[in-house]
């Protein structure tokens, strides 16, 4: 036999195996039959979705939803799994009060760590009300009330325990440390009837029995020692107020104080819920936002644009404006938020425009750098970097940057005369450009340094 | 007779649902075909 379909026959020997433990109730072991039903074959659907199913059945919700979702994931569609979560998902209030018991469940955990066992009583009993088929709470609640001695509370919960999960090892050995407890109790009965025993004493007399209480040296004193009798009842009394009435208060008083300290942290617990749901809320609605200005920024901007390609082509067309004035108008669009036709008329105008608005333009710029105007020359300058940044093998570029540094803007400068050093080297522009580049960056140095110094 | 420390150690936290996501990325799903594949692909180098 080919081994692959040994190893599914394996794995649905496991599945049938889990399926009769799974109807009898005996999760644990269940659980492990699945278990090995799935290390044989991990795609045996119908164990994994079982598995979540017993999961459930003990109370561990979200371990059930873990196996499911990967079952989905393994066969999104002819899956039963898909309908278990999404009645998971339909009962979402029941879902979130099983969760906040869960999440109690793990506090208590770390309460009785710290010692807190009496908190963590408390806080279980409310676990097990909201979330009855938690198997985990009524062990460790069992446990609890099993240090405690009152096996008389614990009896139930294991109980409860054993009904959800029938072979649970952990809750059959709390069962038997209750029953030896329960066997003492007897034998402590026949103690106190011995002891009964003792204080009389039977003999007899002829055919006759006589019983005659026992000879107590404290009653047989008692009418002569009256005022001691009298000042050994006030201490004993003082000493029962002191050991049994007075940690009862005590006692009573940190219970109520741990309700309060409970109260208040739900009421913490509660509040942050509150808060982080509001932040998200207004995370939202600032994302919203932001969303809605980017895409009416994007809408003016597309309708600006279009507006632009019009009143350049009218220009064009009427014939009685210069290639500069409909370069300028041209220059105004976005191209990017054009559509296809759009982005055709823009190419065929820009084709025929920019080469000789950028001579004008050009020839505008290098008149203005020479007569120092600075602002007139970058803005000349750089609308023909934006229509042709290689216009005049780099020439444009080197002017712009010389331009800006003329006119104090170091960083724009470096900017463009670094563009000239890499896209035309070994060129005379390219030359120029290094140099500058050098006095920027000595004037930088000089600069710090003399900041250091100050 | 029980030792509460060490039974108290037996109890492990449950998982909530916030961690679920987490868990289905942990879940170990290696089984025997991928070991016998894992085992042959070493035996043919």
């Amino acid at each position: 036999m080919d081994y692959t379909k040994k190893i599914v026959r394996y794995s649905n020997y496991w599945y049938n195996d889990g399926l009769r433990k799974a109807q009898i109730r005996d999760l644990t072991g269940a659980i492990l039959s699945l278990r090995r039903s799935l290390q044989f074959n991990k795609g045996n659907i119908a164990a994994r979705n079982l598995l979540g199913l017993v999961y459930y059945g003990r109370g561990e919700v979200a371990e059930a939803l873990v196996e499911w979702i990967i079952s989905k994931n393994m066969r999104p569609r002819d899956n039963i799994a898909n309908e278990y979560i999404q009645r998971v998902q339909d009962a979402s209030r029941q879902l979130d009060v099983m969760n906040q018991a869960i999440k109690k469940y793990n506090q208590c955990l770390v309460l009785c760590a710290q010692g807190g066992e009496d908190m963590a009583v408390l806080q279980l009993r409310k676990v097990i009300s909201a979330h009855p088929s938690f198997v985990k709470a009524y062990q460790l609640l069992a446990l609890l009330y099993l240090k405690k001695e009152q096996y008389a509370k614990a009896k139930p919960l294991l109980r409860t325990a054993a009904k959800l999960d029938t072979t649970n090892e952990m809750t059959l050995r709390y069962q038997h440390e209750l029953s030896l407890h329960k066997g003492s109790r007897p034998r402590r009965e026949e103690k106190k009837k011995e002891k009964k025993k003792k204080t009389t004493i039977e003999y007899k007399l002829g055919n006759d029995t006589i019983i005659q209480p026992a000879y107590h040296m404290v009653k047989s004193l008692a009418g002569k020692f009256t005022l001691m009798n009298i000042v050994v009842g006030g201490l004993i009394g003082a000493a029962i107020v002191w050991y049994l009435v007075v940690p009862t208060v005590n006692e009573a008083k940190a219970n109520r104080t741990n309700k309060q300290i409970i109260e208040y942290s739900e009421q913490i617990n509660a509040m942050d819920a509150q808060i982080s749901a509001m932040t998200r809320t207004l995370d939202n609605y600032r994302a919203a936002d932001a969303d809605s200005e980017a895409a009416a920024q994007t809408a003016a901007s597309t309708s600006d644009s279009y507006e632009n390609l019009m009143a350049a082509s009218e220009q064009y067309n009427s014939g009685s404006y210069t290639s500069d004035a409909i370069a300028d108008t041209l220059l105004n669009i976005n191209r990017d938020v054009l559509g296809a036709s759009g982005q055709a008329a823009y190419d065929e105008l820009a084709g025929e425009v920019f080469s000789a608005a950028c001579d004008t333009k050009y020839e505008a710029g290098i008149e203005a750098l020479n007569v120092a105007n600075y602002d007139s020359a970058i803005d000349n300058l750089s609308k023909v970097v934006r229509m042709k940044e290689s216009y005049d093998d780099g020439g444009a570029l080197l002017n712009l940057g010389l331009a800006y540094l003329r006119n104090g803007d170091n960083g724009n400068a470096a900017a463009y005369l670094k563009k000239v050093t890499e896209q035309f080297p070994d060129t005379e522009y390219a030359q120029e450009a290094a140099n500058n580049l050098n006095t920027i960056s000595q004037n930088a140095d000089s600069d710090k340094s003399k900041d250091s110094k100050e | 007779m029980l030792d509460f420390d060490e039974e108290l150690k037996k109890f492990k936290p449950s998982l909530d649902v916030e961690d679920i996501e987490d868990a289905v990325y942990q879940e170990d799903l290696f089984d025997v075909t991928d070991l016998l594949k894992q085992v042959m692909s070493q035996q043919t180098n």
